[in-house]
Order: structure tokens, then C-alpha cells, then sequence
């Protein structure tokens, strides 16, 4: 149409866009070469600074260039002096907020930035504070920015309250920040130290003799600065349930006990002349400096792993040198040292015909399961439920809280609370299917927890969970001193390496479940019989670990793919002679 | 005819594909009744509208006829839109009578010593009437209030047209609410909500619920429908204090606002929200006037004409096509055009098919010496919704602009009401005026802002005005002044329809392209690269003088300059 504006065509456009970069390029690699010429001829000159500038004003992520500039500026430092070394490097800042506009997430030029920074004789960390909060207000997830800022705040000594004043204010603008909540998490306790004297005794270990290790509570608030902290992530939660951020700080704050690290059981078994030993997490006995001394007498004993898959394991063995407590009229003392931590249990095996001994803390003097949430007071922990079921009214879709409220629960009466924690489970699987597996598998683990409890409160050594919906074995180590377990109709799939730690196990029940694998069956010395009836043994070669426990007697397969095997019986035989009775 | 926002956007719209545009105002100055004034000229503008009273005489232009021609004549009364001006000065009587030339020797120096004043806060500087005036030109005090939707069609237009290059904006940075007796800030962002310290954490969940289980219209909704919204409040049980920012402060509708409505402008409200800010609202720095003067500029870069102080006393029309083939303007010159676009107010009642009687905005400017509601930084903009204060009273929408927003002088906030006229100005908002700031008729109010000066009047709202059916010319087409809506969407509507009608197959305002990308007649395409530098800094040049142009026709000096090139188009046009 007449008088109107001509405008180039996308084609016309596109070949000069191309005809720019091609020069560009030609420019660019230009650059690059006498670059590295000159690096390789050791020139440290401001040129090479003028060139490199110019290069990474267009392409900051070429860290070699980056060292190069940092070589020239060494080399600088050595012949200017202060205050041009202060102008150059002043330079050198505008420079990199340059490269930063180009690219704000450039590993080179925030480190570029961090050293130059430490490098200035007279840095104005002021500044640098400054430019840190306007990035981050451009966005603020950028974690580049953020551990520069981090050091920046290192480096000036910024007041741990201004810090928590900035979180407060980045929080406020946008809660959906894992950034700020993590680092109000890590000021709080400098700024506002739970006090002193324990708040919560009843929660204190029971046994007075080791005092509690330095990093038990270390990162804990005081309660007054606390209970602000629940009522702001409350405020978070309310306002937006499904944003994780503000659930994961909620957790957070509720705590996580740290279990103090001690040898938890020691079992002494006459006839096969071996030790047992349990600790309170998994380490590695050959490692850790374990001294098995033996009415006073230090003896050479080789520990080993229940299971040779395992570096790491919460229960070791070892054999006693052969007959050391075999004399029946002897009172014998064993003590186990653990070096490293300066703790050690006895364990006395009495006179007459005892043919074992253990000494141990029950799993419901240590509060065992309740360290996932909370070295908190129950009084808190019991208004935080209120708060969040009263959130569930609302929502009561909402998986987080739900998840939330089940931990609470857990904390303060697990076996109380057991109806409601399986009907939230329920719920849970049914709103987030996606994760239905995880949250049977969590709520696996709080069934057997809730029977280890209630065979502790019994003291007896039957462990007996059957028809809960397992599909996961955990806490095994808990059961190092059972003799009759029973995982009937469960989901299970598989007895796993750990359940070899069941090293005084007898009776193993194990019928209708899906289990294909009986990997952990293994070098049980005491087991006699297995049930495994209805599950899915398809090949001999599942059935090999059997042959390494000594005493198995009855064995009942009835129901599982490998009895149509041919042969089957004879085969059996011949891998477990010592089965004499056998159910196909 | 007439720079108002509908106007500008027109020229703006017809220039950029293309077609000659001449745009005439016979003030001296642009946007019409959008326009924004400084202190000093918002004086002369009340000046001008005091003396205005009396009828120009209409001069006879018959002479000019040719066969078959017949004059409509035009009404030269745009001021008839703006009524019941009143103005009050409180700057320098607030603590003690102080005679207006005194003042001016003071000069805001003597600091406050009101009753009641607590000791921590800073002592107030009393500012004069003869400061304003000093400072005046650091105000841009608007005729009307309006607020930018962030997604509203007024945004998203100069977002597409590029003409958001000519002007900056600022946020909207709270809502707050007049609510017993008090100003309370309104949580309306999932920010405020988290940080409010109003809200229960309940009542956190359930506002939160309820603003987005309603960006969907769902069934229970419908069954609503013709109801009131204060009843479908009312049953989402969400408590007094939700209630009361929903339905005044995020829908901004009245009681008896049928569901269907106040959940669309509930919605329209919400979709806006986040885009820019926490609010949903965004302002022009330098005022609302920048608007329709930033089309005006993107008509003229395009080869738009403008006449300030010009205007058209007549239409010649063709009695066979009924069309108007000509206009003859002030001086008696007779220009041809094909298209003729004209503020209503020009054209006689007869003409019109006026749908319901001409109905009235109320409006107060108010200048204070401080915030509403004062926090941590004094560089808030306020959106304040007042609902009605007794029964019968109409709600007031409330503007509050800090410094910052370029509309005031430092040290003063501006403060803009606006409602549906029931009586005078005066007698709609001055009872809200007396209940929010100290004047010397309010009693026990030391904490609210004083009140320097203020200006009532009533200004005919546009939006009555219906779009088709008149008695016209059929190239006649007729856009309103201001109308009360909050958003700007009425007179972009108008625009655009306009366009629409006249050239249905051009988009209607696409994107200004990069000045890089213009061709130049001569240049040849495979120019090399120097080549295009220089026509990049030539069209810059270019497009200083077409600005600089536009700036100067507001100069005196500007005239005579600007007459001669008004011959000249005129004798290109015919």
C-alpha cells in the first residue's frame, strides 16, 4: 500500500545475521589464537588483558582465558604498585558485571569475581553486597550468585541478624525458595543457640555414661525463636500447601535427633564359639579400631560382615579362638571396645549350661524411631499436629500434609497413632499414585518399627508381622537376637543381604509372599526351618544361598515355579543334604 | 479530532498502515480530558474553565459550499464535560491562619507542633501554597485516575505496537482498603497472603482456595447466576474480613453486583496479578497523559500531522453518499478526508442517539503530606477502594501516588478519588475527604495526612456513549471521554472498533519494526555493512526531529513553523 514503511524481508534479515556472525567468528577465533599464543610465550602484558577482555565479553565461559587473566593480573601485582594494583582490579569488577549481564549464570565469571575480590587490597564488600542482592532480586534461584554472596558475607562479617533480616525479606517476596529457607536454617542456630541445659531430658539417652557426642544438638534453636519460626512456615504452608519448600524447612525445624553413636548389642554364642556385635549405625569393624578383650586378655579375632556384599554394616562377627569360653564352669567377661569413640559394652557369659549371653539397650530406651522427627517437647510436637490437621480439614488432599502429619504422629506415639497412620497412607497412595511404592515401602518401615516396639514391651525374641502389606524389610540389625521370624502373606520380593543379620534366627516364615530372591539366607548358623510356601522360586540357583546355613532341616517350597523343575527333588539333595524334610 | 486516549489510539492505528492522518486538538495541549498537568497549569486549566462560561459565536462558513454540500456545524463546547469546579487551599492555614504572601517568605520552614504528635516521628515540615507553585512542575496531576490492568487490553496494545517504548511504568505496589475506620492493607498476591498479619493461617488457606477455585467457572458457580456476589461470598463461608477484600477490594463491585459479574472482574483482577508485581496494576511515570501521547508520537513517527489549538468547526457533507467529503477547520480552510473521527462532545445532541442521559464521574485531586498508610518505604503506590461510607453514598476508588511516580513533589503524596456522580463532586467525596485527611472541618485525626490543596469536579463519564446508530455521516465516527471503569479497556475497545469498521482487513496497531529493519528509498539491499550504519544513525535523526517536532508544537515558538506545514499538507491533501 502507498506511504507505507518497507521493512526488510525475514530473508534479508537472516543473511545479514549471517554475514554478521561469520565476521564475527572470524574476529572471534582471531582473538582466541594470539590469545594462546601469547600464553604460550609467557607474555603478561596489557594487550593479553585487552584481547582476553574482549573474548570473554562475548563468551565469559572460557575458563582457560579466565586462568590466563589471572596469571596477568599475578604478574601485575608484582610490578605496579597499590593503587594502580587497586585501579586494575576495580577495572577488573566492571568488567565482570558486564560479563554477568551477559550471562548471570557463568561458573567463570562468578569464580572470576570471587578471586578478584580476595585479590583487591582495598575491597568494598559493601558493594559487592550490593550487587549480589540486585541479582539475586533478578532472580533469585541463581546459586552462582548465591555462594558468591555467601563469601562476600564471609569475607565482610556481616552480622548474622542482617543475614537472617535479608532471608526474611527474600522469603517474603517469594517463599518458594529453597535457597533462603536453607540459609535461615543455617543462621538461626548461630544467631539464636538452643540454650545450654537439655530442654527435654526425658529425651536424653537413658544411660548417663557417655556424654552426649558435641554434634548431637549442635544445630538446634532455642524453643522462643522457634515457635516464630513454626508460626512463619506455617503462614507458608497455609498459604500455598502444595509448595515443598516451606514443608522441607518445616521438617527442619521439627528436628532430627542424631542417634549417638555407640556399640548397641553384643551376643555371645558358646557352641559356635562366636561374638556378634551391633552398632548404632553402619561402620566398617576393621576400620574403626574394635578391641575384643576377653577376661582381660586382648584376643586377635578377624571380623567379618554378615554378609560379603557389605563393607559397611551396623552387625559384625567373629569367631573365638577355639575353645577360649568353652569351659562351662567359668564365668567369662567379654568387653568390646570401640576405640575411635571411646565407648565399649561388656557382656558376661554366666556359669552352668547358658549357651549364649547378649548385652543391649532395648530399641525403646533409645527412642529409636521417634529420631526422625523431633528432639522436640511432646507439648510442641502435640500443637503442631493440631495446626496441621487442621490444615487437612481444609486440604485434606494434600500430600505433604498428610506426609507431615504422619511424622508427627510417629513422634509422639507410633503405636497410639497406628489406625490413623494407615488410613493417611491410604489416602496417600491414592493422591499421589506416582508414589504410591515409596510411600509403602515408608509405611513398611514404620510397621516393623511399631513391631519391633510391641516385641521389646513383650521381651520376647518372636518377630511376627504377618498380613501388613510389607513390601521392604528394614531395621534389621534390630533383630540380630530373634529366633523365630514370621513375614507371612506380605508383598515382600526378596530376603535382601541384610536379613542375614538375623544371626540366631531358627524359624523362618515366609509363606505367600513374592519372593524370588533369598539372597540374605545366608551362613545363619541356628536356622532349621524355612517357609516359603506360595512365592516365586523359579531356579535352583535361587535356593544356593540355603546351603551355607549348617543346621537347616525342614525345608517346605510347595507352591513356588521351581518345584516343576525336573529332577527337583534329587537335585535338592544334592545342594542341602542336611534337609530331611523337604516339601515340594 | 481531539487528542483523547480513544483518539490517539485511532492515529496511532491508521498512521502505522499507512494512511494520512491529521490530528487536530484546539487545546494547547494533548490527551484531552486524559490529559496530566503540572500544578501551575492545573491552575490555568481551572483559570480557563472558570472564565469559559460564555458561548463562542459561530462563525458562518456557508461560503465555502460547493454543489450538493451541506455544513454540520461542530459544538465548541468540550468544556461542557467538565462541571462544578471547586477548589480549596489548606497549605498554609493547617496550623494557624497564614496569609498566602507570608507564606512565601517561610517557605516550609516551621516545623509542626500539633497536639498529639508522637515524639519519634520525624517533625513534619509544613509545605505552602507558594512551595507548590515553586514546585510545580514536579507535578503531573491527571484529570482522570485510571490504573493499567497488567493484562489488560490497554497493556497488551502497547506491547504489541512497541509503543510501550516511549513511556516508563511503575508498579501498583499495594491495595489497600478503607475498612472501619481504618486503612488496611489488602492481601491479595500469594506474597501478601503469606505475610499478611490480618489473616489467620485459616483464613490464609481459605482466601487462597477461594481466588484460585475461581479462575475456573465451575457449576456451583452458575448456579449463582443473577445472584448477588455478596451471596455467593457469603456462602463460600469465608468470614467477614475475606468477604470484605473481595468484593470491595479484588472485584471493587457493590453489594448487589450479580455473581456472573463480580466473578469475571474477580478474574480479570486475578489474571493480572504476578505479571508485573504483586499488584495487578501498573501506572505511567509522568502520569496518565503520557498515554495518548505516546500513540499521538507512534502516529507521527509514521507521518501522522498534529495541531494543537486547531480545530474544526464544520463538516461539509455530500448530500448524495451522505458522507463528508471535507472539514473546514477554524480559519476557514477547507481540507478533504475520507474518514472522520470526532469526540462526541463535538457533535450536537441531535445528531446522536443518546442511550441514556449524560451521566457524571466525581472526581477530587488531593495533595497531602503523607501516605495513608505510612510503612517501611514512603515510595508506595496505593490503590485504595473506599466502599461506601453510609448507606445511599457511592464507592469511591482511590489513587495514591508517592513521588517516585514522577506526579508529585517530594515530600507529597497526590491522591486521586473518583466515584459515580450522585450529587456535585463536592458533595459525593468530601465526606470521605474530611474522614481520611486532616482538614480543618475533620476533628481528632493526627495521625492522617494532612491536606494541602484539593480540587473537586465532575467530569462526563464516556462510558454512555453507544458505539453505533447515530444520525451520522457514515465516515463519521464518534469515541467518548473517560469513563468510569478503573482499566482502560472501554476506550481501546472504541479504538479498535473504529479501525475495524474503516479498514477490516489491516491489523490493527502491529508492532513498530526495529529501526535496523526499515528500507530507505535508494538504498539498495545488498548494501554493505557501513551503509547500514549510517542509515541506522540517519533514521535516528529522523526520528528525533518527528519527536522533537511533536515536543516543540507545545512551544509558542512552535507555531508559526507548524502553520506553514499545515498549508502545506493542506495542499498535498487536496
Amino acid at each position: 500500500m502507498h506511504g507505507r514503511v518497507k521493512v526488510k524481508s525475514t530473508a534479508q534479515q537472516e543473511e545479514e545475521k549471517r554475514k554478521e556472525r561469520e565476521k564475527k567468528l572470524k574476529i572471534y577465533v582471531a582473538a582466541r589464537d594470539a590469545c594462546f599464543s601469547k600464553r604460550k610465550e609467557g607474555i603478561c602484558d596489557d594487550e593479553a588483558l585487552q584481547i582476553t577482555q574482549q573474548l570473554l565479553s562475548s563468551n565469559p565461559d572460557f575458563a582457560t582465558l579466565w586462568n590466563y587473566r589471572r596469571e596477568i593480573l599475578m604478574h601485575l601485582e608484582t610490578v605496579r604498585d597499590e593503587d594502580e594494583v587497586q585501579k586494575i582490579y576495580q577495572a577488573e569488577l566492571s568488567f565482570l558485571e558486564s560479563c554477568l549481564k551477559v550471562n548471570p549464570k557463568s561458573y567463570g565469571s562468578w569464580h572470576h569475581r570471587g578471586w578478584v575480590s580476595t585479590r583487591l587490597p582495598r575491597p568494598d564488600w559493601a558493594r559487592e553486597l550490593g550487587l549480589c542482592d540486585r541479582c539475586l532480586s533478578l532472580d533469585d534461584r541463581n546459586f552462582h550468585c548465591w555462594d558468591y554472596r555467601r563469601m562476600v558475607v564471609k569475607m565482610s562479617g556481616v552480622p548474622v541478624d542482617q543475614e537472617l533480616a535479608f532471608t526474611d525479606r527474600l522469603i517474603g517476596s517469594n517463599f518458594s525458595n529453597y535457597s533462603s529457607w536453607h540459609y535461615r536454617s543455617t543462621l538461626l542456630p548461630l544467631l539464636h543457640p538452643e540454650s545450654p541445659e537439655p530442654h527435654s531430658p526425658c529425651r536424653e539417652p537413658r544411660r548417663a555414661s557417655s556424654p552426649p557426642s558435641p554434634q548431637t544438638h549442635s544445630h538446634r534453636v532455642c524453643e522462643e525463636q522457634l515457635l516464630k519460626e513454626y508460626e512463619l512456615v506455617q503462614n507458608a504452608f497455609f498459604t500455598d500447601p502444595n509448595d515443598q519448600s516451606a514443608w522441607f524447612y518445616y521438617r527442619w525445624l521439627l528436628g532430627r535427633a542424631e542417634r549417638e553413636e555407640m556399640i548397641s548389642c553384643v551376643y555371645v554364642s558358646r557352641d559356635e564359639e562366636r561374638v556378634a556385635v551391633a552398632f548404632s549405625r553402619p561402620v566398617n569393624a576393621q576400620s574403626v579400631g574394635l578391641l575384643l578383650v576377653l577376661d582381660g586378655q586382648p584376643q586377635r579375632v578377624e571380623w567379618r560382615s554378615v554378609h560379603p556384599r557389605f563393607k559397611h554394616s551396623p552387625v559384625w562377627i567373629c569367631d573365638l579362638p577355639p575353645g577360649t569360653i568353652s569351659d562351662v564352669t567359668n564365668e567369662h567377661n567379654l568387653t568390646v571396645h570401640w576405640t575411635e569413640k571411646h565407648t565399649h559394652r561388656d557382656c558376661a557369659l554366666y556359669t552352668g549350661d547358658a549357651h549364649e549371653s547378649w548385652c543391649r539397650d532395648s530399641a525403646t530406651d533409645q527412642e529409636l524411631f521417634r529420631s526422625e522427627l523431633s528432639v522436640e517437647k511432646t507439648s510442641v510436637l502435640q500443637s503442631e499436629l493440631q495446626s496441621c490437621n487442621q490444615l487437612q480439614e481444609l486440604e485434606p488432599l494434600n500430600k505433604w500434609c498428610l506426609l507431615t502429619i504422619i511424622l508427627l504422629m510417629r513422634a509422639l506415639d507410633p503405636l497410639g497413632y497406628e489406625k490413623e497412620t494407615l488410613a493417611h497412607f491410604q489416602t496417600l497412595k491414592e493422591v499421589d499414585s506416582m508414589r504410591s511404592a515409596y510411600y509403602s515401602d515408608l509405611c513398611s518401615k514404620f510397621m516393623i518399627e511399631n513391631t519391633i516396639l510391641k516385641m521389646e514391651y513383650a521381651e520376647v525374641r518372636v518377630f511376627s508381622i504377618s498380613d501388613k502389606n510389607v513390601t521392604t524389610l528394614c531395621h534389621l540389625d534390630q533383630l540380630l537376637l530373634v529366633t523365630h521370624i514370621n513375614l507371612s502373606s506380605n508383598q515382600l520380593q526378596r530376603l535382601p543381604p541384610q536379613f542375614a543379620m538375623l544371626q540366631c534366627l531358627e524359624v523362618l516364615e515366609a509363606d505367600n509372599n513374592s519372593i524370588e530372591n533369598l539372597e540374605g539366607v545366608f551362613h545363619l548358623p541356628k536356622l532349621e526351618e524355612v517357609h516359603l510356601k506360595n512365592n516365586k522360586i523359579s531356579t535352583l540357583a535361587d535356593l544356593q544361598p540355603l546351603a551355607s546355613c549348617p543346621k537347616l532341616k525342614r525345608l517346605d517350597l510347595r507352591g513356588n515355579p521351581v518345584t516343576q523343575t525336573a529332577n527337583i527333588e534329587s537335585e535338592l539333595t544334592e545342594l542341602l543334604p542336611s534337609v530331611t524334610d523337604l516339601q515340594l | 479530532m481531539r487528542s483523547g486516549l480513544a483518539e490517539s489510539v485511532v492515529a496511532a492505528a491508521f498512521s502505522r498502515v499507512g494512511q494520512r492522518v491529521l490530528h487536530l486538538d484546539r487545546r494547547s495541549y494533548y490527551a484531552a480530558n486524559w490529559a496530566s498537568f503540572t500544578f501551575n497549569a492545573l491552575l490555568t486549566w481551572i483559570q480557563e474553565h472558570h472564565e469559559e462560561s460564555q458561548p463562542e459565536e459561530v462563525q458562518d462558513w456557508s461560503s465555502l459550499l460547493e454543489e450538493g454540500e451541506e455544513l454540520i456545524y461542530l459544538l465548541n463546547r468540550d468544556s461542557a464535560s467538565i462541571t462544578n469546579l471547586q477548589v480549596f487551599c489548606y497549605a498554609d492555614r493547617c496550623h494557624g491562619f497564614h496569609p498566602i504572601i507570608q507564606a512565601s517568605q517561610t517557605e516550609g520552614e516551621e516545623p509542626t507542633t500539633a497536639a498529639g504528635q508522637s515524639q519519634s516521628e520525624p517533625t513534619r515540615k509544613k509545605i505552602s501554597f507558594a512551595h507548590l507553585v515553586k514546585e510545580g512542575r514536579r507535578f503531573n496531576i491527571d484529570l482522570v485516575s485510571k490504573l493499567m490492568y497488567s493484562r489488560g487490553s490497554l497493556v497488551d496494545l502497547l506491547i504489541k505496537s512497541n509503543v510501550s517504548r516511549y513511556a516508563e511504568f511503575k508498579n501498583v505496589t499495594r491495595i489497600l482498603t478503607y475498612r472501619g475506620g481504618k486503612v488496611e492493607q489488602v492481601p491479595c498476591s500469594r506474597a501478601d497472603v503469606f505475610a499478611s498479619r490480618q489473616l489467620s493461617v485459616v483464613e490464609k488457606r481459605k482466601l487462597m482456595r477461594f481466588l484460585t477455585s475461581c479462575v475456573e467457572e465451575t457449576e456451583e458457580q452458575r448456579a449463582y447466576n443473577g445472584r448477588p456476589y455478596l451471596e455467593f461470598l457469603c456462602d463460600q463461608q469465608l468470614g467477614d474480613n475475606l468477604q470484605h477484600f473481595l468484593l470491595h477490594s479484588i472485584a471493587m463491585v457493590t453489594e448487589d453486583t450479580p455473581t456472573e459479574e463480580g466473578l469475571a472482574s474477580t478474574r480479570h483482577f486475578l489474571r493480572s496479578l504476578g505479571r508485573y508485581g504483586n499488584t495487578p496494576f501498573l501506572f505511567p511515570v509522568y502520569g496518565l497523559g503520557e498515554i495518548p501521547q505516546c500513540f499521538c508520537r507512534m502516529c507521527a513517527v509514521f507521518g501522522g500531522i498534529y495541531c494543537l489549538r486547531h480545530s474544526v468547526s464544520c463538516l461539509l457533507l455530500d448530500k448524495d453518499t451522505n458522507r463528508c467529503k471535507a472539514v473546514i477547520d477554524s480559519r476557514g480552510q477547507r481540507i478533504s478526508c475520507s474518514h472522520f473521527v470526532v469526540e462526541d462532545g463535538f457533535i450536537g445532541a441531535d445528531w446522536k442517539r443518546e442511550a441514556t442521559p449524560t451521566r457524571f464521574l466525581s472526581r477530587a485531586v488531593l495533595i497531602t503530606d503523607r501516605s495513608i498508610l505510612p510503612s517501611d518505604s514512603d515510595q508506595q503506590v496505593s490503590m485504595v477502594t473506599v466502599p461506601p461510607i453510609a448507606a445511599g453514598c457511592p464507592a469511591v476508588k482511590m489513587v495514591e501516588l508517592c513521588p517516585s511516580t514522577m506526579t508529585c513533589m517530594p515530600g507529597t503524596y497526590l491522591v486521586h478519588l473518583t466515584c459515580q456522580s450522585a450529587g456535585s463532586a463536592y458533595h459525593d467525596l468530601s465526606p470521605v475527604v474530611t474522614r481520611m485527611f486532616r482538614t480543618p472541618e475533620s476533628h481528632d485525626q493526627e495521625s492522617s495526612p494532612t491536606l494541602l490543596w484539593c480540587l473537586y469536579f465532575n467530569m462526563a463519564d464516556g462510558s454512555g456513549l453507544e458505539g453505533e446508530g447515530h444520525d451520522l455521516p457514515n465516515n463519521v465516527y464518534l469515541c467518548s471521554g473517560p469513563d468510569a471503569g478503573l482499566g482502560h479497556e472501554h476506550a481501546v475497545r472504541q479504538a479498535q472498533a473504529i479501525f475495524q469498521k474503516i479498514l477490516p482487513d489491516e491489523e490493527f496497531c502491529p508492532p513498530a519494526p526495529n529501526p535496523e529493519d526499515i528500507v530507505y528509498d535508494g538504498e539498495n539491499n545488498s548494501s554493505s555493512t557501513p551503509g547500514d550504519g549510517e542509515t541506522l544513525e540517519g533514521e535516528k535523526e529522523k526520528e528525533e526531529t518527528l519527536e522533537g517536532e511533536v515536543e516543540k508544537e507545545e512551544k509558542v515558538e512552535g507555531e508559526v513553523e507548524k502553520e506553514e506545514k499545515m498549508e502545506g499538507e493542506v495542499e498535498k491533501e487536496e
